[in-house]
């Protein structure tokens, strides 16, 4: 995925709302805190006790977002080659990242399934 | 995972041998077998008449008829007609029953070998070996056309070719003399094991992905699973009632085909030696009698390359494509005297070959895998069943794994 930071919805600077993900290679990522609370390990650790003071930036770093990146990436293969007729290549996933992968597929197989359609919209699986 | 509707396989094109110029009555017409090279370049069929038929792939506009809803136009002549210069055809002076490509070596093993062996016939190209009626094998180069090697032991015809997916130019052969035997190319072909056990005919061999294990299956119904590492026999398979004629491993090396005169096709775990299902070939239209239950023989299964699909070929006229996780079939196309099937590796095509030496190619459903599906298959090219049963994973998710649910 390219290095570009993103805004997400008017969250810049500090916010609590939106925490600020890096990944272990660097890569930051904002995200509404609604949203990163669905995966249980990033409630987890963003409700750790002794919370984000106000001097603080809301950052987590974690070497899980590299999986949420594959998976986005995931969804614009899909997008990309679904009907189409030229040939789909392969879509290689680092050993690292798989089974945490499959959890968060997995995951959201069973958002759609339960109709959550919403939900799984905004996070654009 | 499936396209909400599935499309019938479509007959994109067909190809017919040119006539002989002299009818020998001791060779026959049948193409037992068709193969692509694992990279998808080339296509080579046993066209019957100790031809093999060796064809750049993908073919030329010529036999592409316009517009796939009618079938194509078939040639009375020969394909190869003026002459594509890349065309080889390979006369290997008796019936020629198995085929299988090398996998092309990554080059630093070609320039590797090059530099150790200056001396010995250049292997570490592109290789066809052609398995024949009285036990020899013959091995050629695809580029050329040249015979490189002749290897020698088995006693009695070579149904089936493999090669191991690795590139190391290892060879397995089976035969009709119950044994199995492995051949080291990289050593002027030679014969380095000697697999014995089987009761009657060996019918097919086939090495998983993962290069660990070989599959074999004979006309006494079983079918042996033997270790790639140490040759030595890992369990038999017991479940089919009458002859087993084809076997095929998963893409990730996690599951086993195998089909058999008895009208069925089992998935089975190779790890545990459990069966998972087993796939009916009933009539479409069942008889009131169990008359015509025969005609449904097997002739050959394979999966498709993203290894959610299989072909089947049956004597009752009929290739069939299944879902892994369906219990009937997803779609039907009419062939007669279907004998041998196999996906073109990067999908989308399936080549067929009959009895009187034609061969055919279909559309194959194009399907692009859920993320899960491509999950699995990447952890499964390198865990085992155990190893998988010994995550700390929920148990929803090792079933999902070990492709006990889909």
């Amino acid at each position: 995925m390219g290095g570009e930071e993103k805004t997400y919805g008017g969250c810049e600077g500090p916010d609590v709302m939106c925490p600020k993900l890096i990944s272990f290679d660097g890569q930051e990522f904002t995200v509404k805190r609604q949203h990163a609370l669905i995966s249980g390990t990033m409630k987890a650790m963003l409700s750790r006790p002794g919370q984000v003071a106000e001097n603080e930036t809301n950052e987590v770093h974690f070497r899980e977002i590299l999986s949420h990146v594959q998976s986005k990436v995931y969804f614009n293969y899909k997008v990309y080659y679904t009907n189409s007729s030229t040939k789909i290549p392969n879509f290689s996933i680092a050993p690292e990242v798989v089974l945490e992968l499959l959890m968060a597929a997995n995951f959201l197989d069973l958002l759609n399934k339960l109709n959550y359609n919403k939900t799984a919209d905004e996070i654009k699986l | 995972m499936l396209s909400p509707a599935p499309e019938e396989p479509l007959l994109l094109a067909e190809l017919k041998p040119g006539r002989p110029h002299q009818f020998d009555w001791k060779s026959s017409c049948e193409t037992w077998s068709v193969a692509f090279s694992p990279d998808g370049s080339w296509f080579a069929w046993s066209q019957g008449h100790c031809i093999v038929k060796l064809i750049p792939w993908p073919l030329e506009e010529q036999f592409i008829p316009k517009g796939f809803e009618s079938k194509s136009r078939s040639s009375k002549n020969d394909p190869k007609g003026r002459g594509s210069p890349k065309e080889k055809t390979l006369d290997c002076g008796q019936i020629v029953w198995g085929l299988a490509f090398s996998p092309w070596p990554c080059p630093p093993t070609r320039k590797l070998w090059a530099r150790l062996h200056p001396q010995v016939p250049d292997v570490s190209c592109l290789i066809l070996a052609t398995g024949l009626n009285d036990g020899q094998i013959k091995i050629w180069e695809v580029q050329t056309g040249l015979l490189l090697l002749n290897l020698s032991g088995h006693q009695d015809v070579v149904r089936d070719l493999s090669f191991t997916p690795s590139g190391s130019l290892i060879l397995v052969s089976a035969s009709r003399d119950k044994t199995l035997r492995i051949w080291d190319l990289n050593k002027h072909g030679k014969q380095i094991q000697v697999l014995s056990g089987h009761l009657q005919w060996v019918y097919c061999c086939s090495i998983s992905p993962d290069c660990s294990m070989l599959c074999s299956a004979a006309g006494e119904k079983s079918v042996f699973l033997w270790s790639m590492r140490s040759y030595t026999l890992i369990r038999k398979l017991e479940g089919h009632q009458s002859s087993v004629v084809s076997c095929d491993f998963s893409p990730d090396s996690a599951l086993l085909v195998t089909a058999s005169y008895d009208t069925s096709v089992i998935m089975w775990d190779p790890y545990t030696g459990e069966r998972l299902r087993s796939l009916h070939h009933t009539q479409l239209d069942p008889a009131m009698d169990d008359s015509d239950v025969h005609m449904s023989s097997l002739r050959s299964v394979c999966f498709s390359p993203e290894g959610l699909y299989l072909a089947t070929v049956a004597d009752d006229r009929l290739l069939r494509i299944w879902a892994l996780e369906l219990k009937a079939p997803i779609a039907f196309a009419p062939m007669t005297n279907g004998l041998c099937c196999t996906f073109f590796p990067h999908g989308g095509v399936i080549a067929t070959g009959t009895r009187d030496g034609h061969v055919q190619f279909w559309t194959a459903p194009r399907v692009l895998s859920s993320l899960k599906h491509l999950c699995r298959k990447a952890l499964r090219s390198f865990l085992t069943t155990y190893q998988v049963l010994a995550l700390p994973i929920p148990k929803k998710m090792k079933e999902f794994l070990t492709y006990r649910t889909f």
